[in-house]
């Protein structure tokens, strides 16, 4: 009957243990996702100002030199504008968001930063479009140094948090 | 006389073929909707799609315009068709330029876009202007889409004028009214002089597209068939494109569009002394209205221009009402 109780205080102490050390990558992640989404954003601009690609194309090319889950968002993006649906940037840009919710580790406030853009996205000239993504990065960053000092005091926060949850679950049971 | 191209039911076909691939694609849902369900009748000789945010949405067939209602029918009294909304000319503007604005904002500036197949997009909006130039649009209101249509042959007759047996082409003047087929015709003349003719070999021949209306240049390539031996300078100042051309690109003939300005009188004159026709066109009804504009009594009194050929739509787009030898009238 022991081994059956320290088995189970086991499976619940790593199984809590395991959520604790998931939610603390996933901080890490935030920070990693954040800054790459930023610089396939400066990748954008450079695309926009510099060489006038069209967005369905430019935004292909972002996502060539992204990681995932980043890359998804510009990957789906470009390619839904370029099926000629006749779909709009921010509709466009909207589902991509949702697509990206589901792979990636980042908040609602970042997903909303990132909804902000499509309205003007690809929609003004030159001149516009490099003070909008310039704007966004501007506000990427930030997003990002707020995930980093997340990181700072949730990481070890969540990591040991899941354990000493586990411990206190099987304490209270026995 | 020299009669129009005619078109028949394969004319209709064609024209429905040409608005369903090159400019349905372009429009918004809604607006779409309503032109695939058109009668294939009334494709026949429409010219242009007209969306006024607020207003009804117009087609022009020949001279008149005419209001479509969501069922695709097509009504004389405007008010009773289908009303154009603000998100109709935002779709259609993202989707022409395909959700990339700022490039092109060139033409913007110039106040069309061209998308492929040649077709323009006319734009109105709110101007943005900077110190004296025209920057851009921006809020855009309404939207024309133009549709350019390739009549192949359509110059056959006028030809044996411009390009006499065994001899240069000479250089003439298009004198019509708007609307009257002179761009057609003059896409048609870059074409046979470019490829040959029974009569003579094919020339090197220069199109001078200011207005990107003769070639109808979609990212660099030109949507129109100007034959073999036709080089395009797009979206080219007139005159410069005209001295450009003799120095660098040797024709045999240039072609341009609508002069007017003294700069375009002095570079044609350049091009007659070089030896390098040019064929081109002006706004006027007829010969004495063309004489009433000082700066084309001035060049037409030169004899720069061997024919002159009148144009009017009194039988359809393309009518000749006259050619005239100018040289021996104005020059003994």
């Amino acid at each position: 009957m022991l081994w059956l109780k320290t088995l189970g205080a086991a499976f619940i102490v790593s199984g809590f243990g395991a959520y604790g050390l998931m939610g603390a990558r996933s901080i890490s992640n935030r920070v990693e996702q954040i800054r790459d989404i930023r610089l396939a954003m400066g990748f954008l601009e450079k695309e926009i100002s510099y060489l006038h690609t069209p967005l369905p194309l430019a935004l292909e090319r972002a996502a060539q030199c992204t990681p995932e889950p980043a890359r998804t968002l510009f990957f789906e993006c470009g390619r839904t504008l370029q099926d000629r649906q006749g779909l709009t940037t921010p509709e466009a840009w909207a589902q991509s968001l949702e697509k990206l919710r589901t792979v990636a580790d980042l908040k609602d406030e970042d997903l909303e930063l990132l909804r902000t853009l499509s309205s003007q996205m690809g929609m003004s000239g030159v001149d516009e479009q490099k003070k909008l993504f310039g704007l966004v990065q501007e506000q990427l960053k930030i997003q990002e140094e707020k995930a980093r000092r997340e990181v700072e005091s949730g990481r070890k926060i969540r990591a040991y948090g899941g354990f000493i949850f586990g411990a206190t679950v099987v304490l209270l049971l026995l | 006389m020299i009669p129009n191209c005619k078109g028949g039911v394969n004319m209709e076909l064609k024209d429905e073929d040409i608005i369903k691939n090159n400019i349905v694609p372009y429009l918004s849902l809604s607006i779409k909707e309503i032109i695939l369900k058109m009668k294939t009748q009334y494709f026949k000789g429409l010219e242009e799609i007209r969306l006024r945010s607020g207003q009804p949405l117009l087609i022009k067939v020949g001279d008149k315009d005419y209001a479509l209602d969501e069922q695709g029918n097509i009504e004389e009294k405007l008010k009773r068709g289908y009303v154009v909304s603000a998100e109709d000319i935002y779709r259609s503007v993202a989707s022409i330029s395909d959700n990339s604005l700022y490039a092109f904002e060139e033409e913007i500036s110039r106040g069309f876009i061209t998308i492929p197949g040649g077709h323009r997009v006319g734009l109105a909006g709110q101007v943005v202007m900077k110190g004296h130039e025209l920057k851009t649009i921006k809020d855009f209101s309404g939207l024309a889409f133009r549709i350019a249509r390739e009549v192949q042959g359509c110059s056959s007759e006028i030809l044996s004028h411009i390009y006499p047996r065994d001899l240069e082409p000479v250089s003439t003047l298009f004198i019509s009214a708007p609307r009257c087929g002179k761009t057609t015709i003059l896409r048609d003349v870059a074409r046979n002089l470019s490829m040959g003719t029974a009569r003579g070999r094919g020339c090197n021949m220069v199109v001078i597209d200011e207005r990107s209306e003769l070639a109808g240049v979609y990212r660099g390539r030109a949507q129109m068939n100007l034959g073999p031996r036709t080089d395009v300078l797009d979206a080219c100042p007139k005159a410069q494109g005209m001295i450009m051309a003799i120095r660098s690109l040797s024709p045999h003939a240039l072609i341009t569009d609508e002069i007017g300005r003294r700069e375009d009188i002095e570079a044609i004159q350049e091009c007659t002394n070089a030896g390098v026709a040019v064929i081109t066109s002006i706004h006027a009804r007829n010969i004495e209205e063309a004489e009433k504009r000082p700066l084309l009594r001035e060049l037409l009194a030169t004899g720069a221009f061997e024919i002159l050929v009148v144009l009017s739509r009194r039988r359809g787009p393309g009518t000749v009402e006259e050619i005239v030898r100018w040289d021996s009238l104005c020059c003994g």
